[in-house]
């Protein structure tokens, strides 16, 4: 899977279109766990019809493999990114 | 076959379906075998199925339901029964199957397996008390003594994100809102309400939520009374 990284306390964004009739069911998964809504991850279809998942103010244990899984009554797929969360920038004096 | 029970009633349709709701419509029996129609019951029945489901508790008196809680993307048959001082009637013929979907899905035809693109993931600033301004034009679409319906637009681009709504109302003339969904917001731009006082007036406004909170209400809309501008209809031939 491909490879992202955000800084630590910064929100993540994964945007994912899907396409399919009937319209498919969308699934998003951390390590193989299904992500329920909450206060820190908002689920939702954008604007542009993206399936979009946001991580708020992202912890290192925020970081692992996410998957979008989409189902339909003809099918199912998935697409999938691993995330890394760095630790927050140093500054040099 | 119930002695003096109305016949069955006739030309059932379905009107403005989309994923929250479907507006059913039908016609009077044409005999209504001597004592008045007190109303109907809508039934429904998800294709593939043989479970026919009431839809109503207590008998409807104008010939027009909005039919809630059907899962989206499945197709679903409706039939109606009129019920007098003496009893039911068989139940109408079913009407055409119909979607519970918008009409932007139903617009594409076909069927297809799911398809995922590549996920793109953006690191994003975050941006403190990004509370969902109002929603405009509140507008009531439907109003009987059974229900009202009403839409609205969402808002503006501030706090956008993973918008839900909750809905209010207020009896006119008090300033009392109570919230109607109390439980879960809802997704998309209407709503339809059941359950108001019969004769009683009242006003309605909608409010936005996200994560960060809960934004400021709409304008609220002009007073309704709950009551039948459209009332009973009347049978063929009066």
């Amino acid at each position: 899977a491909k490879k992202f990284a955000v800084t630590e306390g910064k929100h993540a964004k994964f945007r994912c279109y899907v396409t399919g009739k009937p319209k498919p069911e969308i699934v998003w998964k951390k390590d193989g766990e299904p992500i329920t809504a909450g206060r820190r991850h908002l689920i939702f279809e954008d604007r542009e019809g993206y399936y979009t998942l946001k991580v708020l103010y992202c912890k290192q244990q925020d970081s692992g493999l996410y998957v979008c899984a989409a189902s339909n009554a003809l099918g199912n797929t998935l697409s999938a990114v691993h995330l890394s969360v760095k630790g927050p920038a140093v500054r040099f004096r | 076959e119930i002695e003096g029970a109305p016949g069955a009633p006739l030309d059932v349709c379905c009107q403005e379906a989309n994923k929250d709701y479907v507006i059913v419509t039908w016609k009077p029996p044409a005999m209504d075998r001597g004592s008045s129609i007190l109303g109907y019951f809508v039934d429904r029945c998800e294709v593939g199925t043989t479970h026919w489901a009431q839809c109503n508790d207590t008998p409807i008196k104008f010939a027009r339901f909005p039919v809630t809680g059907l899962i989206e993307g499945r197709s679903y048959i409706f039939r109606v029964r009129a019920v007098n001082k003496c009893g039911m009637s068989h139940p109408s013929r079913v009407s055409e199957p119909v979607a519970a979907m918008d009409p932007a899905d139903r617009a594409r035809k076909g069927t297809s397996a799911p398809w995922t693109g590549q996920i793109i993931v953006t690191e994003e600033e975050p941006v403190e008390g990004e509370v969902p301004g109002k929603p405009h034009d509140l507008t009531v679409t439907e109003a009987t003594r059974n229900y009202v319906v009403l839409s609205w637009k969402p808002p503006g681009e501030r706090g956008h994100e993973g918008v839900m709504y909750y809905v209010e109302k207020c009896v006119s003339g008090t300033d009392s809102w109570q919230r109607v969904n109390t439980e879960i917001p809802v997704k998309s731009p209407r709503f339809a309400l059941f359950d108001l006082a019969e004769g009683k007036s009242y006003c309605f406004r909608v409010r936005c939520c996200n994560a960060a909170g809960v934004g400021e209400p709409s304008e609220p809309t002009e007073a309704t009374v709950v009551g039948d501008k459209l009332d009973i209809p009347s049978a063929p031939g009066r």
